[in-house]
C-alpha cells in the first residue's frame, strides 16, 4: 500500500485528489504540490461571473485555504516540479529539492497554446487560464471600450459574451465557420453564432488574424481577409496543450497528454495522471479521450486517488460539460468525433433544442441548448450504447428516460 | 415573526414524481411528491439560483439541478454532488385533510 501520497498540480483535479484520499481514510502522507501561488480553485467562473465582477474570488475555492492543514494535507503552492523520476520515485522541485512518493498523481493541467503572430507581444492582448489572467481582462473591462476575441471555443465564446454583456463593444473571430465548429459541426454552431449576434457581439468567421498592430499596446487586428479591426484590447483563446515539460526523460508514454489506462494509471506501476492532462482510456467508448472540462477534473481527479489506494475501479464517467453563455445555458454530454446523423428534439432556430449524434443507430453525444432535462436524461441512453428509435429520440413528446428503460 | 404552519398547496396539485413551486408568505419554495410524500425547499438553486421547480430532477430522494449538475438531498437540504456548495433550505411540511402545510 501506498505510504507517501504526491500530487502534482494544485488545480482542481489535485485538490480533488488529495480531499478524496483524506475523506476516504487514507493513511500516510499526502502532499500536495502546485505553481500557482494560492489554494486550488475552479476555473469555470473566469469567463463567466467571476470575469464580470458578480461574485468574489473565495467563491471559486475548491475548499477554504485553512482546509488543507487542518485535513492533513500538506500544501507547497508556488511550488514548480521541474522533473519526475519515475524509478527512483521523486519528483524534484525547481530549488532541487526532492520529494519521494509511493504514489503519484500527475494533474498538471494544460498551458495556454500559443501562436506566434507579427505583434503578439504587444501589451494589451491577454490569454485565459488563470485568476491572474481574469484579473487582468477585468482591468481592461470598461463599458465602450472595443475588444477583440480571437477564437470561438467555449473560452472564446464565453468570453465574448461577458464582455458583451458588461457594454463593452466585442468582435469575435474565428478560422471556422462557426463558434464551436470543430466539436459541435456547422448546424449547432450556427445556432451559437446567431446568439452571439442577436446581443450585439460582430462575428466574423473563416479568416484568421495576420498581425496585431501597435507601437507598445496593440490598438488593431489585422486579418488575412484585409479587415483591421481597431480595439483596445484582445483575448486569444485558441486552446490549450497538455503540460508535460517535467515529464522528459521521465519513462511514462505521452501521446496527447499522459497516456494512463482506464484505472487512470500510466504505463508506470503507482504513477497515474488525471484531468485536463490524462489521455485516459474510455471503457465505454473504447478509445482514449483527453477532456478539458470541470467535470471531469473532479471526478477523474476522485476516480485516480481511490485506484492510487489500491482499488480497482474503472472511471467510465459519460463525460458533461456546460457553457452558459448570456442567459442561454449549453450542455453537452458523451463524446464524439464526428457523427452520421445528428438528430434533433425541437428546432435549432428555436432557442431550445436537444441536438443528439448519432452513429449507427447509436447516440454517441448530444448537445442542449436550454434543456438541461433532456441532456441528462440522454445521458443513461449514451452510455448504454444501445441502438435507439431515432423517431422516438427525435419525438418531443416521448420522454427520453423511456428510450433506456425499455428492456 | 415567528415560524409556523401555512396552507399551502392542495397536495392533489403536486404530481407524483414532479414538483412545484409556490410563494409562502413571500418565499418562492418548491414542493415535491416522492411516492406520496412530500418535501418542501428553496425553489432556487444555491448554485446560480434556477428554478427547482423548472430544472430538478429526481431520483429517490436527491434533486439534481439540470443547469449545472448540483445534487441535493430533499430532505436535509444536503448537497450531494457539487458545483453548488451551500445546502439547500428545506421546510418542515404536514397533510392536512386535503392540503399540505409548509412551516416557515
Amino acid at each position: 500500500m501506498a505510504r507517501r501520497f504526491v500530487i502534482v498540480g494544485a488545480s482542481l483535479t489535485g485538490a480533488t485528489a488529495a480531499i478524496t484520499l483524506r475523506e476516504e481514510g487514507a493513511d500516510g502522507t499526502v502532499t500536495l504540490i502546485g505553481a500557482e501561488h494560492g489554494p486550488p480553485y475552479e476555473r469555470p467562473p473566469l469567463s463567466k461571473a467571476y470575469l464580470r465582477g458578480e461574485v468574489p474570488f473565495d467563491k471559486a475555492l475548491v475548499r477554504p485555504a485553512a482546509f488543507y492543514a487542518e485535513h492533513g494535507i500538506e500544501t507547497m503552492f508556488g511550488t514548480r516540479v521541474t522533473r519526475i523520476d519515475s524509478s527512483a520515485r521523486f519528483v524534484e522541485l525547481e530549488d532541487h529539492r526532492r520529494v519521494e512518493f509511493d504514489a503519484l498523481l500527475i494533474a498538471t493541467g494544460g498551458r495556454n497554446r500559443r501562436v506566434s503572430i507579427p505583434g503578439g507581444d504587444l501589451e494589451g492582448i491577454y490569454g485565459l487560464r488563470t485568476v491572474q489572467d481574469a484579473d487582468r481582462i477585468r482591468e481592461e473591462m470598461v463599458t465602450g471600450r472595443r475588444a477583440v476575441v480571437v477564437g470561438m471555443g467555449f473560452i472564446g465564446s464565453e468570453v465574448a459574451a461577458s464582455l458583451q454583456q458588461k457594454g463593452l463593444n466585442v468582435v469575435a473571430i474565428d478560422p471556422a465557420k462557426t463558434p464551436l465548429f470543430r466539436v459541435l459541426g456547422e448546424a449547432v454552431g450556427q445556432t451559437i453564432a446567431d446568439l452571439h449576434r442577436a446581443h450585439g457581439v460582430r462575428t466574423i468567421f473563416e479568416d484568421t488574424v495576420a498581425a496585431f498592430e501597435g507601437t507598445r499596446r496593440v490598438h488593431a487586428v489585422v486579418t488575412r481577409g484585409g479587415l483591421r479591426l481597431e480595439c483596445d484590447f484582445v483575448v486569444v483563446g485558441i486552446g490549450i496543450e497538455p503540460a508535460l515539460d517535467m515529464l522528459d526523460g521521465s519513462g511514462i508514454v505521452l501521446d496527447n497528454g499522459v497516456v494512463v489506462d482506464e484505472y487512470c494509471e500510466t504505463n508506470v506501476s503507482g504513477v497515474y495522471a488525471a484531468g485536463d492532462v490524462a489521455n485516459h482510456y474510455h471503457p465505454i467508448f473504447n478509445r482514449r479521450i483527453r477532456v478539458e472540462h470541470w467535470q471531469n477534473a473532479i471526478k477523474q481527479g476522485a476516480a485516480a486517488a481511490r485506484n492510487m489506494r489500491g482499488k480497482r475501479i474503472a472511471y467510465d464517467e459519460i463525460h458533461w460539460f456546460w457553457s452558459d453563455q448570456y442567459d442561454a445555458n449549453l450542455q453537452y454530454a458523451g463524446f464524439h468525433t464526428k457523427w452520421e446523423q445528428l438528430v434533433v428534439r425541437g428546432r435549432l432556430d428555436s432557442g431550445s433544442y436537444l441536438a443528439c449524434y448519432v452513429n449507427d443507430g447509436r447516440v454517441d453525444a448530444a448537445v442542449g441548448l436550454n434543456r438541461g432535462k433532456d441532456v441528462r436524461r440522454v445521458m443513461p441512453l449514451i452510455k448504454s450504447r444501445r441502438a435507439v428509435d431515432l423517431e422516438l429520440l427525435r419525438d418531443e413528446s416521448v420522454d427520453l428516460r423511456s428510450l433506456h428503460a425499455s428492456p | 415573526m415567528a415560524s409556523e404552519f401555512v396552507t399551502a398547496i392542495k397536495t392533489s396539485e403536486i404530481p407524483a414524481g414532479g414538483i412545484t413551486a409556490i410563494d409562502v408568505r413571500g418565499t418562492r419554495v418548491a414542493v415535491a411528491n416522492i411516492g406520496g410524500t412530500y418535501y418542501a425547499f428553496d425553489d432556487a438553486c444555491t448554485h446560480e439560483q434556477c428554478s427547482l421547480a423548472e430544472e430538478g430532477e429526481l431520483a429517490g430522494t436527491t434533486v439534481t439541478c439540470t443547469c449545472h449538475g448540483s445534487e441535493f438531498d430533499v430532505r436535509t437540504g444536503k448537497v450531494l454532488a457539487s458545483p453548488a456548495t451551500l445546502p439547500l433550505k428545506v421546510y418542515p411540511v404536514q397533510v392536512a385533510g386535503d392540503s399540505l402545510q409548509i412551516e416557515v
